[in-house]
């Protein structure tokens, strides 16, 4: 009976500053994985430290610490290294995407995107740490 | 000491050799006018020479035809004689004519006509008149010594006359002589002096131009090489000075020219710059209303959702495209004002109705942000176009959302203040920078920090700061970085009158 009460659906981490954004991204991930939401990068690492979730959708343009600074404290922090990352961008030249995986990104999903999309990076970055 | 120019030097030159042909020219025609003096001098003397002889002749005839006559008694030593008187007077006076302007020889000469007019008067005569009586008498008279030594007398002196001639041409020739050696030694002298000038100012002259020219060619090839900031000594004559000013002068203007070129190609990649931004920036504000959009309706036509959540997001879709519709129109704002094509349509209206409106609109519910707004209870009437100063108030309201954290207050406060409207944003935002708050009203303008973390145009500010400043109004801003920013809008109020007349329409109703 135990196991009923535990949710064992993967976390995924939302954080983007945009509330429609954050809900699209809920909403097309559905009710396969549970979702967190915060709109900034000291909420993201407070979230992410108080709870690792298994996919972390990081934006990149965050009022105060930016997506590229949270993305490089999870990187940092031994306890968030399995966390897979995801990072969503308007930007997207080739210098933008290079930044975001040379600093660890196991992905990179430009604005706009495609609902597929979400699902595939986030079943991906499940899979491979299950 | 001033250095002389080259036309100077030149000049300097010329008038040297031209003084020195003088001089050669003058000592040529001394020893000519000399050598042709000696000559007629020595001509003159031949002249003389000649006509002595022939008194000296004709002393001698009077004498030999005496002692014909005398000796043979013959008539016809008488006509020879008298032939020989009769030629006295035109030999003597001929002599006499010739050294007539020779004090000395002429003193010579009428001493000879004297004695020879002695010889004849008290002599020759006097041997005659004896001889015709008595031949022995007159023949002893004859043989003494008187007629001999009158004779030799003559001679003596003609000798004299002679050789004090010969003298004179000789000296005169002699003089010649010394004068043309003089010349031709002045000439000599005068070629000699004349080439060393030559030489030595030719050589003052290229050395003037020379080391200079060299200066000028070393130069410009620095120049050449790319060195702008080549400058010359000034100095030199006054054409290489002159060389010299005009080459610093083009030196200093082609580096002023290069500067200018850089700053402008500076200008130029700054605008380049700024218009790659511009692009990146315009492109990255479309994309996130345009993911919700795209994402939503994807959504929405793949899966099946409850009618409330359906509607929920049709609403974010309607609101995402009224965003893109609002970035479109603030660029055509931009154009519109940068055309000063915006034109206002005013009518009075009641501007804490707009405020309120349009805090409804951006604090639906649920709202990301907490609003305080403290609006006066009576209206405020401003004359204006609605549309527009609705669309600054909304954009207050919408950087004061976008640039304070989640949750925060926004305080929104409405108040009359003289015969002003006045209209105050406040949030608890991250603020701006003193030395940026100024630029915020400028267009396309981005904070650097809001810029690295917050989506935007730079367009909002400015197109609402054009549009208040068209109604007579004023925008300011004051902010602490890091706490919060307050836009302060104010508007003149047209309401007053109006006001007063509603109040007195009301009293007159009571």
């Amino acid at each position: 009976m135990t196991t009923e009460l535990v949710d064992d659906r993967p976390r995924v981490l939302v954080v983007d500053d945009e509330a429609p954004l954050r809900e699209l991204i809920v909403v097309t991930l559905g009710d396969e994985f549970q979702c967190e939401e915060v709109s900034d990068g000291e909420a993201a690492l407070a979230q992410l430290r108080k709870s690792p979730p298994d996919v972390v959708f990081l934006d990149v343009m965050l009022p105060g610490l930016g997506g590229i600074d949270v993305l490089r404290e999870i990187r940092a922090d031994p306890a968030l290294r399995d966390v897979g990352v995801v990072v969503v961008s308007a930007w997207q030249a080739q210098e933008d995407i290079d930044v975001a995986l040379e600093n660890g990104a196991d992905s990179f999903l430009p604005k706009p995107f495609l609902v597929e999309d979400v699902l595939t990076a986030a079943h991906e970055l499940v899979g491979r740490r299950r | 000491m001033r250095r002389l120019s080259l036309v100077q030097r030149v000049g300097l030159l010329a008038a040297g050799v031209a003084a020195l042909v003088g001089i050669l020219f003058v000592a040529a025609l001394l020893a000519i006018l000399s050598l042709r003096k000696a000559e007629t001098r020595e001509s003159h003397s031949k002249d003389v020479t000649v006509a002595t002889l022939q008194v000296k002749a004709l002393s001698a005839d009077l004498e030999s035809a005496l002692r014909g006559y005398v000796l043979s008694g013959n008539p016809r030593f008488l006509d020879l004689y008298a032939a020989a008187r009769a030629r006295v007077p035109g030999d003597v006076g001929n002599l006499h004519t010739l050294v007539h302007n020779d004090p000395p020889q002429r003193v010579r000469a009428e001493n000879a006509a004297a004695e020879l007019h002695a010889y004849v008067v008290d002599y020759a005569q006097n041997v005659i008149v004896i001889a015709r009586i008595s031949r022995e008498v007159a023949a002893g008279q004859a043989a003494s010594t008187d007629g001999k030594r009158r004779i030799d007398e003559i001679n003596s002196t003609l000798q004299g006359l002679l050789a004090a001639e010969n003298r004179r041409a000789k000296l005169a020739s002699e003089h010649a002589r010394d004068v043309a050696n003089v010349a031709v030694g002045i000439g000599i002298a005068a070629i000699i002096i004349s080439s060393a000038l030559v030489g030595l100012f030719g050589a003052w002259v290229a050395r003037g131009v020379a080391r200079p020219v060299r200066r000028v060619a070393a130069a410009a090839a620095d120049v050449a090489a790319g060195d702008l900031a080549v400058r010359l000594e000034p100095g030199g004559t006054a054409e290489v000075g002159a060389l010299v000013t005009a080459f610093n002068s083009m030196t200093g203007s082609l580096e002023v020219s290069r500067h200018q070129l850089l700053d402008q190609n500076e200008q130029l990649r700054e605008g380049e710059r700024h218009k790659r931004d511009l692009i990146s920036m315009v492109s990255h504000e479309l994309r996130t209303p345009l993911a919700a959009v795209l994402g939503f309706t994807a959504l929405l036509l793949e899966r099946d959702f409850p009618p409330d959540e359906q509607r929920r997001y049709l609403e974010i879709i309607d609101s995402q495209a009224r965003r893109l519709a609002g970035l479109a129109g603030d660029f055509l704002d931009v154009k519109l004002l940068a055309g000063g094509d915006l034109t206002l349509v005013r009518t009075p209206f009641d501007l804490v109705e707009l405020v309120r409106e349009q805090t409804e609109l951006f604090f639906l519910q649920p709202a990301s942000h907490r609003l305080s707004l403290d609006v006066p209870g009576q209206p405020l009437v401003v004359d204006g176009d609605r549309d527009r100063l609705s669309q600054v108030v909304g954009n207050l309201l919408s950087n004061a959302i976008k640039y304070s954290p989640e949750d925060g207050e926004v305080r929104v406060s409405v108040r009359s203040e003289g015969a002003e409207a006045v209209v105050a944003v406040s949030d608890d935002g991250i603020g701006i920078s003193a030395e940026d708050a100024p630029r915020v009203f400028e267009k396309f303008f981005r904070a650097p920090d809001a810029a690295s973390t917050v989506g935007g145009t730079g367009l909002g500010l400015a197109v609402a700061a054009d549009i208040v400043a068209s109604h007579e109004g004023t925008l300011e801003v004051s902010s602490t970085p890091g706490a919060g920013s307050t836009f302060v809008l104010t508007l003149p109020l047209v309401v007053v009158r109006a006001a007063v007349g509603a109040e007195q329409d009301a009293v007159t109703r009571s």
